[in-house]
């Protein structure tokens, strides 16, 4: 098996009998990046010293015989919008590229760091974590390994596209409103997006600081559960952190759907879809014994919510830079925080409170259900360039309504994983496992029955 | 509750100045654009009714 195919457990194998050296390792994928990478547009920076030298590090420790942290010599990259020491953040924004270049690791970095991970560089994304597409004026656009004249999704369009590559083993994201689930749709890999306030932000670039998660990409389930449980920890400088301990859900995968109870979740979710969603959310229903179809009467409403949460706190957020630098900022999205900006308080705490009555009313289905299934976008990627798409027999803004199925969930900031399965064309289409806040671990052990079934595919493109 | 359009663009220009913020027509109509649309998703919500006592949401507790 090639080294990019290889699970993380298989490399820790090889690390530890000496069959591979995290230097090899590094090198292979800084190759794989230099001749792949032209051709997808996921790196915005790659950080060929620090890769390598903290492959050495990983390889001093072997040579000692020393025991190997969890991620011991495996290849990632982070979107850039998280601080990296000495890179300056760039959030997918030209606005941001004259920045003084970050003092520190983010938290986020700073755990892979800890746990042995080997950091090959930041990707591309929306500007500001604005969009579902990765078609960015100023960094180019990504694009979907699986058919390069297709968009990757976004905003977390660069982390989806390096990981369904092969060019890394995983990946780091943000969901604000899908950001993680819809480019891992398009691309055909797993996501998590975990409770809202479980894994710490600090030293990421805020969007909307009320519904901003971060969270991993990968091709294996037992990978994305290794990641995950790496990058929890208390962190007393993010004030949305939940106190909530660590609750490593890894050992806990092959427990398969002992005592999970599944539903489709319709109404909403299966009407603004297509067949080839409809069809993959069915299988998936079949696999997992989803007999039951559950309905949650304010999906649209917590859309709009979550649309002008959304608007208001980033338009907030780059009021002063709209201002006084308004031909710096991306066109694709600049008089959407404008308007956002301009949104009555009104408005926008009416969206607050109605959050909460949405929690509310959602909690009450996992009285009857574990986990929840749905689909992850209306539909399979777009060309690169299309406005509109036709879902449900009306016309729809691509660029805002590819994230239509996710955005009511992360605004309820329940744990979900978007699992990746095939249409008859043969491009990924993504479902989204939810679960009750802090059970994660329900999300992870169902996706695992599916991918041990093999009814998902997260199989690296061919290279 | 519903607004005319000629309604939103004199509070847009009102935004635009409250705000310091200078536009030029091009601009000003793509701001309507997405303001209208953002007004649409309004409507429905600001109808919807929440118990008065109802705080706003924050993250779970463990």
């Amino acid at each position: 098996m090639k080294i990019n195919e290889m699970p993380i457990r298989d490399i820790q194998q090889a690390l530890r009998s000496g069959q591979l050296s995290a230097r090899e390792i590094a090198l292979n994928a800084l190759n794989a990046i230099e001749r792949i990478n032209p051709q997808i547009n996921a790196w915005t920076t790659v950080t060929r010293q620090r890769m390598l030298a903290e492959a050495d590090k990983i390889d001093s420790l072997r040579a000692l015989n020393q025991p190997l942290p969890p991620l011991a010599g495996i290849p990632y990259a982070v979107k850039n919008l998280f601080d990296v020491a000495s890179y300056t953040t760039l959030a997918g924004a030209d606005l941001l590229s004259t920045n003084p270049p970050a003092q520190r690791d983010c938290f986020a970095v700073e755990q892979l760091q800890h746990a042995g991970g080997l950091l090959s560089g930041m990707l591309n994304m929306d500007a500001y974590a604005y969009g579902f597409t990765t078609e960015n004026s100023h960094y180019g656009t990504t694009r979907n390994p699986h058919d390069v004249q297709r968009i990757a999704g976004g905003s977390s369009g660069g982390s989806a596209a390096a990981v369904a590559a092969g060019l890394v083993h995983f990946s780091l994201g943000t969901d604000t409103n899908g950001s993680i689930r819809v480019p891992a749709s398009l691309c055909g890999i797993f996501g998590l997006k975990p409770t809202f306030g479980r894994l710490s932000r600090s030293g990421s670039h805020p969007f909307v600081p009320s519904l901003d998660h971060i969270g991993p990409f990968a091709r294996y389930v037992d990978d994305l559960a290794q990641v995950y449980d790496a990058l929890q920890g208390r962190d007393l400088h993010d004030g949305f952190q939940a106190e909530k301990g660590n609750e490593p859900a890894s050992p806990l995968l092959e427990k398969g759907l002992d005592g999970l109870r599944c539903a489709v979740l319709g109404g909403y979710f299966t009407t603004w879809c297509d067949n080839d969603a409809r069809q993959a959310l069915a299988t998936a229903a079949r696999a997992l014994d989803a007999k039951d179809e559950l309905l949650f009467p304010h999906a649209e409403l917590s859309r709009s919510a979550a649309f002008i949460i959304s608007a208001s706190e980033g338009g907030n957020h780059y009021l002063a830079a709209l201002r006084d630098e308004p031909h710096r900022f991306e066109p694709h999205s600049r008089e959407r925080l404008v308007a956002g900006a301009m949104i009555p308080a009104a408005w926008y705490v009416q969206a607050q409170r109605f959050r909460r009555h949405a929690q509310q009313t959602f909690s009450h289905l996992f009285t009857q259900a574990d986990v929840l299934i749905a689909p992850a976008t209306p539909r399979s990627a777009t060309l690169i360039g299309d406005q509109t798409m036709e879902i449900n027999g009306q016309p729809l803004p691509i660029r805002a309504s590819m994230g239509m199925l996710t955005q009511p969930i992360s605004f309820l900031g329940l744990p979900v994983v978007s699992v990746p399965l095939r249409t008859a064309s043969g491009l990924p289409i993504g479902l989204q496992l939810i679960a009750a806040p802090f059970n994660e671990q329900a999300c992870l052990r169902a996706a695992r029955v599916l991918e041990a079934q093999g009814i998902t595919d997260a199989r690296p493109v061919e290279n | 509750m519903s607004n005319t359009q000629s309604e939103w663009s004199a509070y847009l220009a009102q935004m635009e100045q409250l705000l310091a913020l200078e536009l030029d027509e091009e601009r000003r109509a793509e701001l309507q654009l997405q303001f209208s649309r953002i007004a649409m998703m309004a409507e429905p919500l600001m109808r919807f009714p929440l118990d008065p006592r109802l705080e706003i949401a924050g993250v779970y507790k463990a």
